[in-house]
């Protein structure tokens, strides 16, 4: 096939025909994927949505406790669609929290994180983190009721810190309190993080390129059940993609303000504290773990303990039974109640901390943490239990492949001392 | 467009119960939401509130969407310019010498409570006489304002119904202020979701055919 001039061109100068083979056109991914699968994919999507709206918000926007509150004002009545961007972005945080929590939950149920796809997980991880303090920084900007006493509680947190945490707490808000250096910092920081969250996106995808999708079946497929990225999943994405946007736009055109809590129409007044200080949705279950520990700094501790611990999932999982949920019933029953049990802290975190409810976060909080814990016996228990009842063929396949790779890499690694050993 | 948001309130409908949840129920009612209602509740507020009140987000010029006319607009704003917010005449430092508080500014107050017009009319119908014959409030306990309408002494009869009518247009006023975009959102909304329901439905067909030599 000839090629376009321009396009001899630049090949000539840059690997752009080879580059789109290698990664779309020849890109090879498991045929048998679901729509579980669309959602690495959806996330790129909002991350583009939510930088070119706030590129375009932080044209009218002004970081500063005396104006931001009514430039968000202007966003919303004078500027040619601004109430259009601004509802596009505050959606969209939620949005992406809903497609990354999605995204997560896919990798735990078929076990995607287990080798080789460890620095997937983890880069994973660190982009959770990037999108959390993102939103948090981005939650203050409107300068509301809710916003900013929702950043005096979180920031206050800091102060758990031993011997240094006062420190750190004035040092994180620049001043005492939250206050015009706070919003100031927080807006530099909301618009810088978005550029480490693309660069880690990028660490992500040239690990997926190098270690290919997993797939719901569990198992390596062959060679010919693979088939190219484009056009098969570029379309099965963009069809995923127009669903997500009509359920998006419908939130958008139709509730706007389901995300955002009334008591942010209200212009933040440091000398009054709202009745009931609720994070957004999507911290809900990480703030009811905080609130489940009578101790601050043990309540600190908890919570970010329930968010890093996701980083151990390859270590915590010992079952060399691939595939995940898919083989094995126990596993997926764990997964269950770990589901049911986040959808608790989630209500729970939404209610003020009555007896009851405190009582209901702790045993919710103990759950969260039991599945983790009890994962390393539970794997190995279940996996001898699935041996001795047998598993199909093809897993057997494929865990004495992983096996034999294992002897190979050993054996060579044995080989290459003791060469090592005899030049000395 | 109506069945499209009936049935999107429908489906989030149980949600939103579980996030608000007060001491006093909010009142059921139907708010108008046509540029007569809004305009017949504007002027009960630009002649009411804003003695108290301001609503600043609200200038002169946006009063032409709510129906005001030219004139009507001139014989409200006096020398204030048409880009002029809607403030109160009152100083706030007189209305918190009075008050005890400077009265919040109105034109977000809708959105700012949950069940936005809702609350509003169901604060104004909730006023009533203690025994000390003090006035308070039901739905907010201790408030500052005044029964500036007299509910608390109405009784139930024609007044208390002509006034609970002045009170749903106010509370559609207010709603519009808070969101005057809300229209033209959701028609534009409407479009939106039908190109979307197109696109996606021959993005399906595309994707099918580009899979029907996989299967």
């Amino acid at each position: 096939m000839s090629k376009h001039p321009v396009i001899e061109w630049i090949d000539r100068r840059f690997p752009f025909t080879a580059f789109v083979k290698h990664e779309l056109t020849e890109y090879k991914v498991p045929r048998n994927l679901s729509y579980w699968w669309n959602f690495g994919f959806l996330a790129g999507f909002v991350l583009l949505l939510q930088i070119v709206s706030g590129v375009f918000l932080a044209m009218h926007y002004k970081p500063d406790a005396k104006l931001a509150f009514d430039s968000i004002e202007h966003i919303m009545r004078e500027v040619n669609y601004g109430w259009l961007l601004r509802y596009l972005h505050s959606t969209g945080a939620s949005a992406f929290f809903a497609v990354i929590y999605i995204h997560m939950a896919r990798t735990l149920y078929y076990g995607s994180f287990r080798a080789p796809r460890e620095i997937m997980w983890w880069t994973g991880q660190v982009l959770l983190l990037s999108l959390m303090a993102t939103a948090f920084m981005g939650y203050l900007l409107p300068w509301g009721q809710m916003s900013y006493w929702g950043a005096q509680v979180i920031t206050n947190l800091f102060g758990a810190t031993p011997i240094i945490g006062g420190d750190v707490v004035v040092w994180l808000r620049g001043d005492f309190v939250v206050g015009d250096a706070t919003i100031n910092r927080f807006f530099v920081l909301h618009f810088f993080f978005p550029f480490l969250i693309c660069g880690i996106v990028l660490v992500h995808l040239v690990a997926l390129h190098f270690v290919r999708s997993s797939n719901p079946s569990g198992i390596n497929l062959r060679a010919e059940e693979n088939i190219s990225l484009h056009p098969y999943f570029t379309f099965k994405d963009l069809f995923g993609l127009g669903v997500f946007l009509i359920i998006f736009c419908a939130f958008v055109f139709f509730s706007p303000d389901f995300f955002i809590e009334p008591d942010n129409n209200i212009p933040a007044n440091p000398l009054q504290t709202p009745p009931h200080i609720v994070p957004e949705w999507y911290f809900l279950p990480f703030y009811a773990i905080l609130r489940a520990i009578p101790d601050m700094l043990g309540g600190v501790v908890a919570m970010t303990l329930s968010v890093m611990v996701f980083a151990a999932m390859p270590y915590l999982d010992r079952s060399k039974i691939p595939g995940g949920s898919r083989y094995r019933p126990l596993y997926r029953a764990m997964f269950g109640v770990f589901v049911l049990d986040i959808a608790l802290l989630t209500y729970v975190g939404a209610q003020p901390a009555t007896d009851e409810m405190t009582i209901i976060g702790r045993i919710a909080t103990t759950i969260y943490f039991s599945m983790f814990m009890l994962l390393p016996i539970m794997s190995k228990k279940e996996e001898a239990w699935l041996f001795v009842r047998g598993l199909p063929q093809e897993v057997m396949a494929m865990i004495a492949e992983e096996k034999d790779d294992d002897r190979r890499r050993r054996e060579k690694d044995r080989r290459k001392n003791e060469r090592r050993r005899e030049q000395e | 467009m109506k069945k499209i948001e009936i049935l999107f309130t429908l489906m989030i409908a149980p949600l939103s119960v579980w996030a608000s949840g007060g001491e006093v129920p909010l009142m059921q009612v139907d708010l108008a939401h046509d540029a007569g209602t809004r305009k017949q509740g504007a002027e009960v507020v630009l002649t009411v509130c804003t003695g108290c009140h301001n609503l600043k987000y609200i200038k002169y010029r946006d009063l032409q969407a709510v129906g005001f006319s030219q004139q009507e607009i001139d014989d409200l704003r006096g020398a204030a310019e048409m880009t002029a917010p809607i403030m109160s005449l009152s100083p706030p430092d007189m209305l918190k010498d009075t008050y005890g508080v400077v009265p919040p500014d109105l034109s977000l107050i809708a959105k700012a409570r949950a069940g936005k017009g809702r609350y509003v009319y169901t604060l104004f119908n909730n006023f009533y006489m203690r025994a000390d014959g003090n006035v308070d409030n039901h739905l907010f306990p201790g408030i500052r304002m005044p029964d500036v309408l007299g509910v608390a002494a109405m009784g139930e009869g024609p007044d208390k119904k002509a006034f609970q009518e002045s009170m749903k247009k106010v509370a559609s006023f207010l709603e519009w202020a808070s969101d005057p975009n809300a229209e033209e959102r959701e028609s534009l909304g409407f479009y939106v979701l039908i190109y979307l329901i197109i696109f996606t439905l021959m993005l399906g067909v595309m994707k099918r055919r580009i899979w029907a030599d996989v299967h």
